[in-house]
């Protein structure tokens, strides 16, 4: 069975991520996997200028680099297990869900990726541990992530409260509707108010935008549509902060990595300014 | 990418910039050794060293290795530049960066899996010998000054490092350069300086066309040294890499390493450089350092070529003696020890397949041939060890005109022989059955030998069946392909 993959990090938005997962795995009736990587810092060690090197430089030189990497794994490996603990407490008191967890070594990203096969949706926190306390940094791994897997991903802002609403950006191309298409099956958002905004309606035909009106209100979504005009980023932004918007939801980038070097990406930007948690869905 | 650009370069700012400027200032002695032992002026080398160095850092598939002008590389070149002179062998070296993006391309920074452990310390330990040898000319027929001098560098180098404090904190191969030019300076002594070697670069490189004429003759030249040149420097390189990220336990990207490698070898031979690869003791130097990230690379190719150029009057007074203790402390740095500890406890077949590469390259002076020589060594002693796993029972069917003979193990090139020599031919039988359902034909040279067995008893008047063939030579029809998959490969290998 699929599950909820939440990241602990211990960063100040754990908290955040572990409830937010928890909301995820109850709604959707799936168990709910906790997953810290035990990332392996660069080892320093700078202390040997001498530049000499002796009989047996690379023996000796291996085994006090092993066990400098020995001491930090163990303590690494303390840590990450506490975290993960508190986490599931945490958890199963908010949620009456079945929580795993699991602990394993190397870059968040990739231990993401190896999990892909057994993931329903991945939680992740919008700042990593990183970024200290500053909460508009974006995440190192948020862009890596959402490029690499083919998941849902539910990027938590702390504090996590149930969302009461969401906002669709709707701007006619494939990458919408098949947005439009996982909300419908998925089951995250049913019964949650749906703002559905279209800006600048150039972009696309107006039938488009009222048959995804219609699509949505058939499946029994509690419509809200808005047609605006401006500059997308910053109406979107507006909108949001008119309707007190709980919840993003959006398609993942819809242009190549080159493209986005050049034009730059809204999916990026949105991500970085959101102050509410936000769905990248696949 | 899984580490990211941003953090293989300024993951490490401080560390890195420390470790290379520690590699930079042992790079220089070494880069004006090897170009002594190639035969060119010390430029040549100091300029290959900084191409290399800055840009491997940017390309390489290593971060934290240190590439530049090698002992291995410089070994390989010595007859083209005696026979032809520079230019060719700026040529050559454009052309060995050509080969070496020709491997990367074909991936076949893979087929290092192919050159065993023994083979790759019987090249560390031959080019060790080769760089000590190297130092051998500086020597002999010279005044007991230069004896003394050697004598003093080596100790400079090997005890500074104990003093408290300021021994971690300074190069001790510097500390020996310095303080031994400065006696021979003090004392004006009349004995060899790097200055007497050859021209020491007073610019930064220019870009330049080597000056040979494009025909085909040119190619018959160079190829044969830039093949050389192309493996001895991927060897090394993909060597070097194994042995830091074993170091610092993370991993490299070896294709794309080839590939650095030879696009640093091309930058380099347009700038008036040699042909050059990572360096093992230079790559462990800047680990010991505290360098991991390509800052640490780059670093060392930059200072190098700002102290060249404006320290060259310095330079210039560098005695020999002083560079020659700095090699020998490099050869022995490069050379294995627990290689020879370790003699007596490894297999006779691995000890020959590694004496005979050291005693190979020191032969022929190339470290390609050595490592040829080695690879086939090692591959026909493990033909021979797995060609054993064979034996071919017998038992009589009760009666006296009937046996059945049943193949058990690996059968090939190497125990062909040994197969159909396990048949008696000569006993009068009237019915022959070869049971070969655990058995494994791997060539047509088994296959052969089947006919022949079946053949013979024929011939001897017997009836021949052949029971479980299609699960022996189902090896025989190349399914590599299966290798990745363990319930194929189990089924093959024990099901049966």
């Amino acid at each position: 069975m699929k599950s909820i993959i939440a990241c602990i990090d211990g960063s100040i938005i754990g908290d955040a991520v572990c409830d937010a997962a928890a909301w995820a795995a109850h709604k959707l009736h799936k168990p709910l996997l906790l997953l810290h990587s035990i990332e392996k810092q660069q080892q320093h060690g700078a202390d040997d200028l001498s530049g000499s090197i002796g009989l047996g430089a690379q023996s000796e030189l291996l085994e006090k680099m092993a066990q400098l990497d020995q001491e930090r794994g163990r303590l690494a490996l303390q840590l990450g297990k506490s975290l993960l603990e508190s986490a599931q407490a945490r958890s199963s008191h908010n949620f009456p869900v079945t929580v795993d967890t699991r602990l394993r070594h190397g870059d968040f990203v990739d231990s993401l990726v190896e999990l892909e096969t057994e993931a329903r949706l991945m939680v992740v926190g919008k700042t990593g541990l990183d970024h200290g306390g500053n909460i508009s940094a974006i995440g190192s791994h948020i862009e890596t992530l959402i490029r690499q897997v083919h998941t849902s991903v539910l990027i938590a802002s702390s504090p996590f409260s149930p969302p009461a609403n969401f906002m669709l950006a709707y701007d006619g191309n494939d990458t919408a509707e098949r947005s439009l298409e996982r909300i419908i099956e998925g089951g995250l958002l049913n019964d949650l108010p749906c703002h559905l905004v279209m800006v600048n309606s150039g972009q696309a035909p107006q039938e488009k935008f009222d048959n995804a009106v219609t699509r949505l209100r058939r499946e029994g979504f509690d419509v809200t549509a808005a047609l605006l005009d401006g500059p997308v980023f910053e109406t979107l932004q507006n909108y949001k902060a008119e309707h007190n918007i709980e919840l993003l939801v959006m398609g993942a980038f819809s242009h190549s990595k080159v493209r986005h070097l050049f034009l730059g990406s809204n999916t990026l930007r949105m991500i970085e300014r959101a102050d509410t948690p936000l769905i990248v869905l696949r | 990418m899984k580490t990211g650009l941003k953090n293989e370069w300024l993951g490490n700012i401080r560390a890195d910039l420390l470790a290379g400027l520690v590699v930079a200032l042992a790079l220089v002695p070494e880069a004006i050794a090897f170009s002594i032992i190639a035969g060119v002026d010390p430029r040549v080398g100091l300029y290959a060293s900084f191409c290399i160095a800055v840009v491997i850092a940017i390309v390489g598939g290593r971060p934290g290795m240190i590439s530049a002008a090698t002992g291995a590389m410089a070994l390989v070149m010595v007859t083209l530049v005696r026979e032809h002179g520079l230019q060719y062998l700026l040529a050559a070296t454009v052309l060995t960066g050509c080969l070496q993006i020709v491997a990367g391309q074909l991936k076949l920074g893979g087929l290092m899996r192919f050159v065993s452990r023994s083979v790759v310390t019987g090249f560390v330990n031959a080019l060790a010998i080769l760089i000590f040898m190297a130092q051998l000319p500086e020597l002999i027929n010279v005044t007991w000054h230069v004896y003394a001098m050697t004598a003093g560098g080596l100790g400079i180098i090997y005890l500074f490092p104990r003093l408290p404090i300021i021994g971690k904190s300074l190069p001790s191969p510097l500390v020996c350069i310095v303080s031994m030019t400065a006696l021979s300076m003090a004392i004006g002594l009349d004995i060899r300086t790097v200055g007497d070697m050859g021209e020491l670069p007073d610019t930064l490189p220019v870009f330049l066309i080597p000056d040979i004429p494009l025909n085909l003759q040119t190619l018959q030249i160079i190829l044969p040294y830039s093949v050389g040149l192309a493996v001895v420097g991927l060897l090394e390189s993909l060597m070097t890499a194994t042995i830091v990220d074993d170091l610092t336990d993370t991993g490299s990207d070896r294709n794309r390493e080839c590939k650095g490698q030879g696009f640093a070898n091309i930058i380099s031979g347009f700038f008036g450089g040699m042909a050059g690869c990572a360096m093992i003791g230079q790559s462990i130097i800047n680990v010991k350092s505290g360098g991991r990230g390509r800052l640490s690379t780059f670093t060392a190719g930059a200072v190098l070529i700002i102290m060249v150029v404006f320290l060259d009057e310095w330079l210039r007074q560098i005695p020999m003696a002083a560079l020659v203790a700095v090699m020998i402390m490099v050869s022995i740095g490069t050379f294995s020890w627990v290689s020879i500890k370790d003699i007596p406890r490894n297999p006779l077949s691995s000890n020959i397949v590694m004496l005979v590469t050291v005693a190979v390259v020191v032969a022929t002076h190339n470290l390609a041939i050595g490592v040829f020589v080695g690879v086939l060594l090692a591959s026909l002693f493990f033909a021979h060890k797995i060609g054993r796993f064979m034996v071919v029972k017998s038992a009589d069917a009760g009666n006296t005109s009937e046996r059945t003979y049943r193949v058990v193990g690996q059968v090939f090139f190497a125990s062909s022989e040994q197969f159909i020599a396990s048949f008696d031919f000569k006993e009068a039988l009237e019915q022959v059955v070869i049971d070969l359902s655990d058995a494994h034909f791997w060539d047509v040279t088994s296959v052969a030998a089947l006919d022949k067995v079946v053949i013979k008893f024929r011939r001897e008047g017997a009836d021949v069946k052949i029971v479980g063939m299609n699960a022996a030579t189902e090896t025989v029809v190349d399914k590599f392909g299966i290798h990745n998959d363990p319930d194929e490969v189990a089924k093959l290998m024990g099901a049966h």
